[in-house]
């Protein structure tokens, strides 16, 4: 059978992949696409049938991007970028990576979308630059929006990779001065409607492109319209986004002992204690960082002894900073997807204990009566006086 | 006469057009286009100094940790603040491995394609290529099944990231053997990995990699225990080995059949270094890699301490023109227009603006930096560049690496440098900790100040400068090495570094310029 490829274990071998390896990633493809692990042999043969046969069309598209999340994929490791890119899809227009260049280049992006229309993938990076009509970023003498609108319309499906793509990430935080904005959010202004799928962080994590790759194409979920079914109202793989970085946190029992990191390179510090009292935004951050990790599982945000900055967050820089040391109320058990938290997750939690260890450290922390005994957080925020915001 | 264009730019980071005019084969005016504009500035304003290292650093996926320490490093100084040791050992490690990722995945993932063409490596006898690989000194791969792969694509008709290509362009050297082309195809594949690796380094200490988490202003929230040390230690020596092994004597494989590319390219002459990776003194002069400005049309080979008082921004041909022209970043502004004012080479021409140093258009990055290192005589550099000409057919002459092809060998040669350095780094870690007593963070105590943080991106020279008051950021600003490279014309019509470079470079195919892609990636923009 096709999972006992000879030829396709050889060129995982001519990169450093052994059987095991693969079989390994399939395995985490499948846990986090929420398939039983009898899915696996599944995946696995998908994955060597695609590299054998004709390859799926794709191109990846950069907005106002930094090319963090070109980067992000560059680190995937089971499978690897050269895996994605050669033997599952046929990646035609790719500017950070691709061999050609200048209008050869635009051809390829035009010609793979024209020459299989409905049948492509956009996976787009970065911001969708609407300033000066699209001038704030330009793409072969034009603004690059023109990209989206001629191509949008005819592909099969969009990844929105990044927060940047999802809803403008940084680049759409006050004042916005380049009029940024998210992929869906455009197609819903030019009543577009292809399918639009949300990978949000900043970068994304490869894994979740991988996984998605393997659930929409290779197991044909976008062809009978299955995805759709398991994104949630934002449009994010309800899988991957449905439960909070504070839910899987391996610091959690220190949470719960109320232990808490008060200042960095503290003893606390030292001995990985819950950085909740640090500004964390695990609680209110929905990504499964915590379990698929990053850098091929090598560690990730909280591991480092950093509290998480809610990058997955919707506007998450504006809803976010300051990123330290506070907390704010409206993020707190509005519930939603707006960068809140599920009620109940963190609230019901905080017991006396953590009340306890919270106020002993007199850092300007104080219950404040609307979740248990959580910390205070600040009535006005710098930045939204400054704006004349009241939030 | 024609006006050759590529637009866009491949293989770089971010957006980039380029025109130039050809004239009987060589290009004899050039024009740089830096085509994105997102408003980083803006958006710092009335922010946390520490906000701001969070947020600065997604001004580039590819170089995060430089713009994340320089930003601390500017939030650092308009508080006042300096770290402990244990902190500057941290760093020094984190960004050594950006610098090992970005300087692979640059020379193997984004330039190699100006030079290696894998419909050549079609060609390659496998006996030869294993024979050749021997003979090079560098590490064998499974040919065979390499080979086999781009026949695949080749003959499948799912070109990939190959579509539209120069495959039959007369550009690339006849005479480098089909076997060669192989071997490099082959340490394409295996440079994803070993860029991989060093950025899993950055993951350890930082969280992940673009972006990371934990060079906080006051010092580092990562600390180290012994078997992350390890994991270090285990990671930074793979990557050095792979350097060694197989980076530099490929460097050294290919660099002859393009020994014409030591003769254009070269640029302005002139060049500018912060300089990175700090000692215990902290000081800009000391760093391992030291700061320095060198004049070489103007002052030959010497070089001098270089001063952020001496720039200066331009914007008459940028479309952030609004704005006063001639400001020292440290009171710098960014107004963006109200009108976009269009394309037009003759007028303005780009999202970038132009800054000058001391009135010079200047290039930063490896080449600027080899070259200041060189000339302050700083070991091992010295001896690597001496023995590298050497090999090139130009010993003594160190002049010839202003040039695209000496651009080219100063970024690898600082590839070796750094994978050197950054174990000797690992191993004075873990001697700090095992000694006891080192610290990794000061609290912040002031609220106001202005500060800068100078210091070096893989692609060149950076520089942050921060004003707080009342615990606020009140201005911010940045000039990225990209800015210096790419800039525009300045307020005199004085070209670009990247401008500069592509005049007089030699083209074969007006339409298909890739010796002009060659020369705007050899800048890693």
């Amino acid at each position: 059978m096709a999972y006992e490829d000879r030829a396709f274990a050889e060129q995982l071998a001519a990169r450093g992949v052994t059987r095991r390896d693969f079989v390994k990633f399939c395995g985490s493809v499948a846990a986090m696409l929420g398939l039983s692990e009898s899915m696996v042999p599944t995946i696995a043969s998908a994955v060597e049938s695609a590299a054998g046969s004709k390859l799926y069309p794709a191109v990846w598209v950069n907005g106002g991007a930094c090319t963090g999340c070109t980067e992000s994929m560059a680190q995937a490791t089971y499978p690897d970028v050269a895996t994605v890119v050669l033997d599952i899809l046929s990646m035609n227009y790719m500017e950070t990576v691709m061999m050609a260049m200048g209008a050869d280049a635009e051809k390829a992006l035009y010609d793979t979308v024209n020459n299989n229309e409905g049948k492509a993938i956009m996976i787009y990076e970065g911001s969708v630059m609407k300033g000066w009509d699209g001038n704030a970023l330009r793409v072969a003498g034009e603004p690059s929006l023109k990209i989206l609108d001629d191509l949008a319309p005819k592909v099969a499906a969009i990844i929105a990779v990044g927060s940047c793509a999802v809803d403008g990430g940084w680049v759409k935080a006050g004042p916005n001065t380049a009029d940024a904005t998210g992929v869906s959010m455009y197609l819903a202004e030019k009543g577009i409607k292809t399918p639009v799928i949300n990978l949000p962080t900043c970068p994304v994590n490869p894994e979740w492109i991988v996984a998605m790759v393997v659930d929409v194409l290779l197991l044909g979920e976008l062809e009978s319209g299955a995805i759709l079914g398991k994104l949630d109202a934002q449009g994010r793989p309800k899988l991957i986004f449905g439960q909070t970085i504070h839910d899987n946190c391996p610091r959690r029992g220190h949470f719960e002992n109320g232990e808490f990191v008060y200042q960095f390179g503290s003893p606390e510090e030292a001995k990985g204690y819950c950085l909740y009292a640090m500004g964390c935004k695990g609680p209110q951050t929905q990504t499964n960082c915590p379990i698929v990790r990053w850098n091929n599982q090598t560690s990730w945000c909280v591991e480092s002894g950093s509290p998480c900055i809610g990058c997955g967050n919707f506007n998450w820089v504006d809803n976010g900073a300051p990123f330290l040391g506070r907390m704010r109320k409206v993020a707190i058990g509005s519930g939603s997807h707006n960068g809140g938290f599920a009620p109940g997750v963190a609230g019901a939690a905080v017991g006396g204990v953590v009340a306890a260890a919270l106020g002993v450290h007199a850092i300007g922390m104080a219950a404040t009566g609307r979740l248990g005994n959580m910390p205070d957080t600040e009535d006005v925020k710098e930045h939204d006086r400054k704006k004349g915001g009241d939030k | 006469m024609a006006r050759s264009v590529i637009d866009p730019v491949t293989r770089i980071e971010g957006h980039l057009r380029v025109e130039c005019e050809v004239e009987n084969g060589v290009i004899t005016d050039a024009w740089v286009s830096g085509g994105l504009f997102r408003g980083m500035e803006a958006v710092m304003q009335g922010r946390q100094p520490s906000d701001a290292f969070y947020i600065a650093q997604r001004i580039c996926g590819v170089c995060p940790i430089s713009h994340g320490h320089a930003s601390t490093m500017a939030a650092e100084d308009a508080l006042g603040i300096t770290i402990p040791n244990g902190a500057r050992i941290v760093r020094n490690i984190i960004e050594a491995a950006q610098f090992l990722h970005s300087h692979i995945l640059w020379f193997y993932t984004l330039a190699a394609l100006d030079y290696v063409n894998p419909a050549k490596a079609l060609e390659a006898n496998i006996a030869d290529t294993y024979a050749l690989a021997e003979a090079a000194g560098t590490s064998t791969a499974n040919f065979a099944v390499v080979q086999n792969k781009v026949k695949t694509l080749v003959e499948g008709g799912d070109l990939s990231i190959f579509t539209g290509a120069w495959l039959d362009h007369p550009g690339f050297a006849a005479d480098m053997p089909a076997e060669l082309h192989l071997i490099a195809v082959a340490h394409y594949l295996e440079a994803l990995e070993i860029q991989a690796e060093a950025s899993r380094v950055i993951a350890i200490m930082g969280g992940k990699f673009p972006h990371f988490m934990t060079s906080i202003p006051g010092g580092t929230s990562w600390m180290p225990t012994e078997e992350k040390l390890d994991d270090v230690l285990f990671r930074l020596m793979r990557v050095r080995d792979w350097v060694m092994n197989t980076m530099i004597p490929d460097t050294l494989a290919i660099a002859p059949f393009y020994s014409d590319a030591l003769s254009y390219g070269g640029g302005t002459g002139n060049f500018l270094a912060w300089g990175v990776f700090n000692r215990e003194s902290l000081e800009m002069k000391d760093r391992y890699l030291p700061n320095g400005a060198v004049f070489v049309p103007t002052s030959g080979l010497t070089v001098q301490d270089a001063d952020p008082g001496k720039i200066a921004e331009y914007v008459e041909h940028s479309w952030l023109s609004e704005g006063e022209s001639g400001l020292n970043p440290a009171d710098g502004v960014t107004v963006p227009p109200k009108e976009f004012p269009g394309y037009d080479t003759g007028d303005k021409y780009s999202w970038a603006k132009a800054p000058r140093y001391d009135g010079k258009s200047t290039e930063v990055g490896p080449l600027a930096r080899m070259i200041v290192a060189y000339l302050r005589g700083v070991e091992p550099v010295k001896a690597l560049i001496d023995s590298t000409l050497e090999k090139l057919g130009a010993a003594g002459k160190p002049e010839v690496l202003v040039s695209l092809l000496g651009r080219v060998a100063a970024r690898n040669l600082e590839t070796a440098v750094v994978a050197d350095w950054s174990l000797e780094w690992a191993n004075e870690l873990i001697a700090a900790v095992k000694g006891g007593g080192v610290e990794f963070f000061k609290p912040l105590e002031n609220d106001n100040g202005k500060g800068r943080g100078m210091w070096e991106a893989p692609r060149g020279a950076l520089g942050h400068w921060m004003n707080v008051q009342g615990g606020l950021i009140a201005n911010y600003q940045v000039v990225t090495p990209s800015t210096w490279d790419i800039s525009p014309r300045d307020k005199d019509g004085v070209r670009g570094p990247m401008e500069e470079a592509l005049v007089g470079a030699p083209v074969l195919d007006p339409e298909r310029p890739i010796e002009a892609g060659r020369i705007a990636r050899s800048f890693d923009p």
